[in-house]
């Protein structure tokens, strides 16, 4: 079956392209204008938002130009291109270069030789000026088109740190990329993904800090894909991954252009995706999926001891209903006697086995969860109310469910949100599932039998050929001043090594502040 | 790095430390349940001694491995065997190796089972216990020796975890259980260190991991370090516990855990066995890979497969099979470790070897006088 559908794609590849309504790459644009506006008009059956101007150069060269309503600066075009054509005295041989060199005064343009670019060219909202008798086109950089404005990131707060976040659009994005990094080191190279859609994606890097060899692994995972369209890097994340069976995120995407930069300058590589506000960075490791780009913005002792919190809450919301599950039904005699006691007082009237509550209450979590996303702002206030109410006081009070429950249902909540990216937090909400039922079957053995299997596929698991567990497992000592801590960045001399082993330190060596250091000037 | 898709066995390396750690979970992880009880019977109130004198087969061990590896770099003993005994006599003793671990490994499952059921899940089907071990070692087996060599890592810090609660018993401890040091001679101790001993031997799996190690030079240095830092453990839990029970701790079937429950700090923490154990689980878990490890990739030496995974699952099976069929109850797992281990390990895993030993360096020498001597003749010819 699998095999059928892939050959049929392949044989299926020029009818395609047909349906997709793209000319052959190779079709030249003719002399005729009328033959070439007859093609376009042909491929543009239907579509109402593109617009024809004819109008005559100097008074006596017919030309055309085409674009699509919305996505051009018409103004622009008409004062730029059509006024000065029109009026100026140009001589019927002029050829299309010579015309941008005296009388366009438009700063980006591009000279086209085949329909297929000039289909490409509208699409993008660049305006095409086709003349008669001319084998070459002109293809104007006047796109413009509603943007958001840049805004603060929502799933990414942060106290101290720049609050400007990406955007849809690409050449914003990558203006946010290119003002934090000045150096010409910065590469961004573009590409094409999506038969329909042909999304713009740009694979940025630092030459010099980034091993080559990530980007050529990158290139070819983007280049194999073919697909009708890409509407969110997302689909790109999971058509490139190392291990597409495993509920961990193996890239990790940011809104935070400082996020990115901060681990261009370690040496991976950013995604940028046409569209979308979150771009891809690769390779990742399940440490950096528990940092905040707020820990290097800190003192290294507030962003350390909030590391450790987040470490231990991580743990927390993967192991802590099981736990409560396992103490209750196999191992009361680790709980102290009191304490023991007033749980068991707290769930006398309740007429579930503690799995089937642990699992009623999580679950209904979830679903609050869930639907405190989707639900529209002002409906969401209320349904926050219901909820709480219902899952916390009416149903103890009902006697549904035990009070200690709650707690440990709300504590698990709350250390999940603790993992700042969104993503990493449903693998491990996920993951707290299965360790419920081995809890509630096995007791203390299942659990260190799910914590261990758990392990076994972290260590599995690589993100472009980089360890998952880096820098614990493979252990790299030096690293660990980044993972466990955060030490002063007076410390953090090294980059982290990823794959190669270039450009190894960060900074100078002694940059630790100190009085009788001074200035350079005393 | 990039190889993904072609990860084969003989391109996943681990580093000389990982394969230190992954040696030391595989001798100490049982050991400190099971051998404290046998050396307290012996030894009495000198059992802190015996772990002393059972290491030092594991250093004359670790030397044996790595003096064989180094004469043929790159093999393990399933293909070196052939090499120095010759093609039948090499594959019948690689074989018997290959029964001898998928044995150790059923009786490890077989004897954690024993562990598990007896003190905890007092009610759940022993097989249930047996199987769900294998099949989280069957995962890691199957994620190959770098997995392994993480998850050592990992878990170290983890299973020391029992030793940093020790203080909290301090209270509890009389310091004199230890005395009188010595009392009936050395001999007690030396009794006492029979049963270690053969777990000390239990090191020579590493001539299965020399060949994947990436900074050779390091290795025997590595495994030096696992047999020192298992005989601290051993040394420190046995005083532990001779400090906590005294003569008592010999009566015990698996004293560390009956020293554990005395654990109550600040009418919190009490009744630490669970935990205990539940560390435990970790250290065998990671001993139950390493044999497991070592029976699947000694069989696709010998059959000269190009993976070993296609053999993890079948294993898997026989590995419970055997800890059905090898010992009928948990009286016959002690009996087991007392009486035959101690004559049975070292035989297989430090005598033998020796013997290959020997018999590798006799080879090269005559193969390196033979040499010389045609060396000599070649000179004088031209």
């Amino acid at each position: 079956m699998n095999r059928n559908a892939r050959k049929w794609w392949r044989m299926n590849k020029q009818k395609l392209q047909q349906q997709q309504q793209m000319p052959e790459s190779s079709t030249q644009i003719a002399k005729e204008l009328a033959a070439n506006e007859a093609v376009l008009r042909e491929l543009y059956t239907n579509c109402t938002d593109v617009v024809y101007r004819s109008f005559l150069i100097g008074g006596s060269t017919k030309a055309l130009v085409i674009y699509i309503d919305g996505l051009s600066n018409t103004e622009e075009l008409d004062r730029s291109v059509l006024s000065s054509l029109m009026n100026g005295k140009i001589s019927k041989e002029t050829h299309a270069r010579k015309l941008v060199e005296k009388t366009i005064s438009v700063s980006k343009w591009r000279e086209i030789t085949t329909l297929e670019e000039c289909i490409e060219s509208i699409s993008n909202g660049c305006p095409v000026l086709l003349i008669d008798q001319q084998e070459a086109a002109l293809s104007f950089g006047l796109e413009k088109w509603e943007k958001r404005a840049i805004e603060e990131p929502v799933a990414e707060g942060v106290v101290r740190g720049p609050r400007e976040g990406f955007t849809e659009s690409l050449n914003v994005n990558t203006s946010l990329l290119r003002r934090l990094i000045k150096s010409p080191a910065l590469k961004m190279e573009l590409m094409q993904i999506g038969g329909y859609t042909k999304t713009k994606v740009i694979l940025a890097y630092i030459d010099g800090i980034v091993d080559p060899t990530l980007v050529t692994e990158l290139k070819a995972r983007l280049n194999r894909i073919d697909i009708d369209g890409v509407l969110e890097s997302g689909y790109i994340e999971e058509l490139i991954e190392d291990h597409p069976s495993s509920p961990f995120p193996q890239i990790l995407s940011t809104e935070r252009p400082d996020v990115a930069c901060g681990n261009l300058l370690e040496g991976r590589v950013v995604i940028l995706v046409d569209g979308t506000p979150f771009i891809l960075i690769a390779p990742t490791t399940l440490i950096a999926l528990l940092q905040s780009s707020e820990d290097y913005y800190q003192r290294s002792f507030a962003s350390t001891a909030i590391r450790l919190l987040r470490y231990v809450f991580t743990v927390m919301s993967f192991l802590l209903p099981s736990l409560y599950v396992a103490l209750i039904t196999f191992h009361h005699e680790m709980v102290p006697t009191s304490l023991l006691i007033s749980m068991a007082s707290s769930r006398e009237a309740v007429p579930f086995p503690a799995l089937v509550e642990a699992l009623i209450m999580e679950i209904t979590f979830e679903a609050l969860r869930e639907a405190g996303v989707r639900l529209p702002k002002q409906v969401g206030a209320a349904v926050s109310i219901v909820g709480a109410l219902v899952i916390g006081q009416a149903a103890v009070q009902a006697g549904l469910v035990s009070a200690p429950m709650v707690i440990v249902v709300a504590i698990t909540g709350i250390a999940s949100f603790m993992i700042p990216h969104y993503i990493a937090g449903i693998a491990i909400r996920l993951l707290r599932f299965p360790m419920m039922f081995l809890a509630g079957t096995l007791g203390l053995l299942g659990i260190m039998l799910g914590i261990i299997a758990t392990v076994v596929h972290l260590c599995t698991i690589r993100s472009v050929g980089v360890p998952y567990l880096t820098p614990f497992a493979p252990m790299k000592g030096k690293e660990l001043k980044d993972a466990l801590v955060r030490a002063p960045w007076w410390m953090l001399n090294t980059r982290p090594r990823l794959t190669g082993e270039s450009n190894m330190y960060r900074q100078a060596q002694g940059l630790k502040p100190d009085p009788s250091k001074g200035g350079d000037t005393s | 790095m990039l190889e993904e898709g072609e990860k084969m066995q003989g391109n996943e390396k681990i580093s000389a430390g990982q394969m230190g750690l992954l040696m030391y979970f595989a001798i100490s992880a049982s050991a400190v349940t099971v051998v404290p009880g046998i050396t307290g019977k012996y030894a009495q109130n000198d059992l802190w001694l015996s772990p002393i004198w059972a290491s030092l087969i594991g250093y004359v061990t670790v030397y044996i491995a790595c003096r064989l590896h180094q004469l043929y770099p790159k093999q393990s003993i399933i293909q070196y065997s052939q090499t120095i005994l010759g093609s039948f006599l090499g594959k019948v003793t690689s074989l018997f190796f290959i029964f001898f671990y998928l044995h150790l490994t059923g009786l490890i499952v077989r004897a954690y089972a024993e562990f598990v059921v007896g003190n905890f899940l007092t009610r759940t089907p022993i097989s249930v216990v047996m199987i769900s071990m294998v099949m989280v070692t069957a995962l890691a087996v199957r994620g190959g020796v770098e997995v392994l060599g993480r998850t050592a890592q990992l878990f170290f810090f983890m299973f020391l975890i029992p030793v940093a609660l020790m203080p909290t018993l301090l209270g509890s401890m009389k310091l004199q259980y230890l005395f009188p040091i010595l009392e009936h001679g050395l001999k007690p101790t030396f009794l006492g260190a029979a049963s270690p001993q053969a777990w000390f031997s239990e090191i020579f799996i590493m001539a299965y991991f020399l060949p994947l190690v990436s900074n050779q030079e390091k290795s025997m240095r590595a495994g030096m370090w696992s047999v020192f830092g298992t005989m601290m453990l051993l040394t420190i839990i046995n005083v532990f516990i001779l400090l906590v029970m005294g003569r008592q701790a010999g009566d015990f079937l698996y004293p560390v855990m009956v020293a554990f429950r005395y654990i109550s700090v600040a009418d919190f923490f009490q009744n630490l066995d669970s935990v205990v154990m539940g560390i435990w689980i970790i250290g065998l878990f990671q001993k139950i890979s390493v044999f497991y490890y070592a029976s699947v990739i000694g069989t696709s030496q010998l059959l000269g497969l190009r993976d070993y995974r296609p053999l993890v699952l079948p294993f898997g099976i026989l590995v419970v099979i055997m800890g059905f069929w090898s010992i009928p109850d948990q009286l016959h797992v002690s009996a087991f470790d007392t009486f035959a281990f101690p004559f049975y390990g070292p035989l297989v895993q430090t005598v033998f070897p020796l013997l290959l030993l020997i018999l590798a360096f006799w080879q090269k020498r005559g193969q390196a006088s033979h040499a010389g001597r045609t060396a000599l003749t070649d000179d004088t010819n031209s």
